[in-house]
């Protein structure tokens, strides 16, 4: 069985049933709930108006103001409790995902349950279809069961293994979360800010959203404290669970249902809050070991649930105690509940224990051995593949040409506006192309090192450092050429490598906790690149496409310079490191057995990962997924040795990016759509293909 | 490995059927109607901008910028959104023609170029990337999107640059002349209604979910800077953001505000409208001083509020019936 971060088997299969001590059980429960009462009370104290502490206290002896009154009742209060329902649903559901999934990665947020909710929720707001709070709900619950039911039909019902399920999850939520951004930079425009819409916030003007989802939600925690000892059951494997008397398949319907319900009422109430779900039962676990008895799921998801109330509490009172009762309207809860979640996280994770050696394969290992025949075959057909996606990508546009203009314009005769059209043309295509192939170089190289088939250069928080460091520059020098961009991001995406990699290192390297932290610290550099946009220019809405959705749009082509200077120089690095690579995807032993440096090997092949897609971000902005998709495909189509998935990969890559830019700009012309949304819709139903194809396969 | 076949060969056909040419090469004969004098004019950027004539085939990517144009007697060729014009700007009609040019956000710049425009006219919001790709295709006009330091007065200089451009300077003289005795009527009407110094607040708002997000028009704003000359006073005590002079707050951040006038807008055809509605019942809303004096007024749809002269004209009507009713 894959274990995605380091929780022994054995701790695994014996937590749920160790004696309860309920003396300390109660003890830790007894300090949540003094936590969210202090959070809960300075909470209170905070908002956009004067009324304060003293007010508020007056108002409990009776000597308050019509106004206190008011203020409390309608703003803070609402808030309050709306933070604290969305807390405690996120919470439960992700302690049940995770037990469901047996790992700790599941959330609504990983599983696509919150993409799938918050999606449906928006197409009926975009279709100018304003609902009720409780028929919002209920749409909001059917989304997120269909994407969860998508992805639990893509495992097996997870049976297939924890990490087919978080991949299918990751693959749906990111296509799911790209139409959303779609239909929002469509039907929202003119209501500005749309790009943080989608982060979560708290702002409430009344209790109806509350009122109507308290009882869901409280039905919700009860259904699974009463699913809670068949989950304990279920936690010893299927075979034990199914020898003892566990319906396990009905028990996963079950503990489904539920967990989509309770994430479904928070995403109504809040907007997809992101990341609760996933901090707070790992917090529990990581306690834990302190206190026996935690991991009984009857302890277990309450406990979750009290710590996703604290999160919520924490990143909120936080936000408003630094930056002012304003900050809390201007900048979305959802933000600061992944900044907080992502440090707690990473903090944690390094105090975690190290699992040992993985003995996971950088994943399609069923598809270790193909024919050098295929291989060739696959190569030619992409090649070709790729130069007609370039055609494709350079003909189509608002207007379609023809390959005579292109004839035309390469030989310097074609007409005026022809020959504007391509001369601007060129660039994006290129850009895309170019960028395609380092990412997907990039991405191989990362999960070869890290072993981890989850692992690419955006959850090693490589892409999001990246990101940040443009996005910095552009706000302190709006007139920074591509050179000081490109050379900040660069030292941005290895400066938070470096930090990932050095807060991961105890005394040697596991991969399982390099991907951990590499989460965290990649989820807090999307929720700054978000906070220094709405913070310092926040009606900037191409900018913030840009960067967080990666485009194409107005590229030149001193701009591509970094890119494919990266490509000429790193390439080389990375393929003459072909056969350590494979020696590395195969597990820590061998290569050193066979007398390979393995950290400094790592070391080399991580620093080219990083600055290839730091180069290629600075150049297009955060494009997702084309590093986890593309050496994926590369794997299934000519197997796992690095001289010929490297080459498979990159020009996957590259097809990938151009045709989502060739889609983005012509399905809707003249209305552009950004390439990195693009890559995510048509990456992700291949991906979700690939999975379903190789379903007997164990990832 | 028939699939992979298969799209090899699908890629290849697409390449060999889309052969030819969809436009005659020849040489491209000099325009010689050369029917007015060289226009010369430096833009938001300090950039010198030279046209042979004045622009007459505009392209305009920012509603206010295609507000102006059109007051100033040239209909556009191409529009930024143009639905979104029509929705939201009412003081100037687009014509059926007009081409739709893609989002205001990332306008599509095949689109422009196959109007083959004189001149594009956006503002410093645009990505200077974009600007200097367009400006392969055409000449680029750049003016400041705002400034909340000098609302009124850069709303004129954009208004005079866009003018000069467009080889209507005369006109734009008098448009801005109509636009100051505007000014100065209001002015007067208030002040005879007995309302001169009023404080006042004007904001939009738009519900997301059961989030409802209020945007203050503070005094930096053009609206802002155009209800003070008035003689009104602006009663929301932040500045706002730099340029546009815009602050975010929720129901809670009302609470600051004393008595007086609360003006909004709202669009029926996007949002709808929050304060006539969604916030109907609420405790605090209901309780603000301006709620219970029954001194809150919806302006008409359709004035944009970052728009030239015409659209500021009609906030100006709206206001000031407002106030004295």
């Amino acid at each position: 069985m894959t274990q995605l971060t380091a929780q022994r088997p054995d701790e695994l299969a014996t937590a749920p049933l160790e004696p309860v001590r309920r003396v300390r059980v109660a003890g830790v429960f007894a300090i949540a709930a003094a936590a969210v009462v202090v959070l809960a009370a300075v909470h209170l104290t905070q908002g956009t108006s004067s009324v304060n502490a003293g007010d508020l206290l007056r108002l409990v002896i009776g000597q308050g103001t019509d106004n206190s009154a008011n203020v409390l009742v309608a703003s803070r209060l609402p808030r309050l409790l709306a933070g604290m329902l969305v807390g405690v649903a996120l919470g439960v559901a992700g302690a049940g995902l995770q037990s469901l999934a047996r790992n700790p990665l599941a959330s609504p947020d990983t599983l696509g349950v919150n993409a799938g909710a918050y999606l449906a929720v928006v197409t009926f707001a975009a279709f100018g279809v304003s609902l009720p709070t409780l028929p919002a709900g209920g749409i909001a619950f059917l989304g997120g069961l269909a994407a969860a039911v998508l992805v639990l039909g893509l495992s097996a019902g997870g049976t297939a293994g924890p990490t087919r399920l978080i991949l299918a999850g990751s693959a749906v939520a990111m296509a799911l979360a790209g139409v959303t951004t779609l239909l929002m930079l469509l039907y929202k425009e003119e209501t500005v800010r749309s790009f943080a819409w989608g982060a979560g916030t708290l702002v409430q003007t009344d209790l109806v959203a509350v009122r109507q989802m308290a009882p869901i939600v409280a039905l919700g925690i009860i259904a699974a404290l009463v699913l809670a000892p068949k989950l304990d059951i279920l936690a010893l494997g299927d075979d034990t669970a199914s020898v003892l008397g566990v319906r396990v398949r009905r028990t996963r319907v079950w503990i489904t249902l539920v967990t989509v319900m309770l994430s479904a009422a928070a995403v109504t109430i809040a907007g997809p809050v992101g990341f609760v779900g996933l901090v707070a039962p790992v917090l529990v676990r990581l306690i834990a070991p302190l206190v026996p008895g935690l991991m009984r799921h009857r302890v277990l998801l309450p406990l979750s649930g009290i710590a996703g109330i604290l999160v919520v509490l924490a990143s909120d009172v936080v936000l408003r105690a630094v930056l002012g009762g304003q900050a809390g309207v201007e900048i979305p809860t959802g933000i600061m509940t992944m900044l907080v979640g992502a440090i707690v996280l990473v903090w944690l994770a390094r105090r975690f224990r190290d699992s040992g050696p993985s003995r996971q394969q950088a994943g399609g290992t069923g598809a270790g051995l193909r024919t050098l025949r295929t291989f060739w075959i696959v190569t030619i057909s992409l090649s070709v593949l790729l130069v007609g996606a370039l055609v494709f990508a350079m003909l189509a546009g608002d207007a379609f040409l023809r390959t005579g203009d292109i004839a035309n314009w390469i030989n310097g005769r074609s007409g005026r506006a022809i020959t504007y059209v391509l001369d601007q043309r060129f660039p994006r295509v290129l850009s895309a192309v170019l960028c395609g192939a380092a990412l997907a170089i990039a991405g191989a190289t990362v999960q070869a090192v890290c072993r981890n088939p989850l692992a690419e250069p955006g959850i090693l928080g490589i892409t999001g450092g990246a990101g940040l460091g443009a996005v910095v520059v552009l706000m302190a020098v709006p007139t920074a050429g591509i050179w000081l961009l490109s050379g900040v991001a660069a030292a941005a995406a290895l400066a938070t490598f470096a930090l990932v990699y050095l807060v991961s290192w105890r005394g040697g390297l596991s991969s399982d906790r390099l991907v951990l932290i590499g989460v965290g610290v990649s989820s807090a550099t999307t929720a700054v690149i978000t906070f220094v946009i709405v913070y310092t220019d926040p009606w900037n809405i191409s900018l913030a496409m840009t960067w967080l959705s990666g485009s194409t749009y107005g590229r030149t082509l001193p701009q591509l310079i970094p890119v494919a200077v990266a490509l000429v120089v790193l390439t080389p690095v990375i393929v003459l490191a072909r056969r350590e690579l494979d020696l590395l995807a195969l597990d820590d032993d061998i290569p050193r057995i066979l007398g390979v440096r393995l950290e400094r090997t790592r070391l080399i092949a991580l620093v080219g990962a990083a600055l290839m897609t730091a180069a290629a971000v600075s150049a297009i902005g955060v494009v997702g997924f084309v590093g986890l998709v593309a050496p994926h495909a590369a794997r299934a189509l000519v197997g796992g040795r690095h001289a010929r998935l490297l080459p498979v990969a990159a020009l996957l890559g590259a097809v990938l990016v151009s045709v989502a830019d060739s889609l983005g700009r012509t399905v809707l012309a003249p209305a552009q759509i950004p390439a990195g949304l693009l890559t995510a819709m048509i990456g992700a139903p291949y991906f979700v293909y690939l999975l379903w194809r190789t379903r007997a396969v164990k990832l | 490995m028939k699939r992979v076949t298969a799209l090899a060969a699908a890629a290849l056909a697409l390449v060999l059927t889309a052969c030819g040419s969809s436009e005659n090469v020849t040489p491209q004969a000099n325009s010689s109607s050369a029917n007015t004098q060289p226009v010369s004019l430096t833009d938001a950027r300090n950039k010198k901008i030279d046209l042979k004539a004045p622009a007459a085939k505009v392209v305009g990517l920012e509603w206010g910028v295609v507000e102006s144009v059109i007051t100033l007697g040239v209909m556009p060729v191409g529009v930024a959104d143009t639905k979104g014009y029509t929705g939201w700007v009412s003081a100037e009609k687009l014509d059926a023609t007009v081409k739709n040019v893609g989002t205001r956000g990332e306008s599509s710049v095949d689109a422009i170029v196959a109007l083959d425009p004189d001149l594009i006219i956006t503002t410093t919001d645009e990505s200077p990337a974009a600007i200097t790709q367009m400006e392969k295709a055409a000449p680029v006009l750049v003016i400041k999107a705002a400034d909340a330091k000098n609302a009124i007065p850069q709303m004129k200089s954009n208004f005079e640059l866009i003018a000069q451009a467009l080889g209507r300077s005369e006109q734009a003289k008098t448009v801005l002349a109509d636009f100051d005795k505007k000014v100065a009527d209001g002015k007067q009407k208030i002040a005879d209604a007995g309302k001169a110094g009023t404080s006042y607040t004007m904001a939009d708002g738009y519900k997301e979910g059961s989030t409802i997000s209020i945007r203050m028009f503070s005094a930096g704003s053009l609206l802002g800077a155009v209800a003070n000359e008035l003689g009104l006073k602006n009663a929301w005590p932040d500045a706002g953001d730099p340029s546009y002079g815009l602050a975010t707050t929720d129901i809670e951040g009302l609470t600051k505000l004393e008595d007086g006038e609360f003006l909004y807008i709202a669009n029926d055809g996007d949002g709808g409208d929050v304060f006539g509605g969604d916030l109907a019942q609420n405790a605090i809303w209901k309780n603000l001083p301006f709620v219970r004096s029954g001194n809150v007024h919806r302006l008409a749809d359709g004035i944009w509020m970052f728009g030239g002269p015409k659209s500021t004209e009609q906030f100006i009507d709206a206001t000031v019936q407002a106030v004295t009713s």
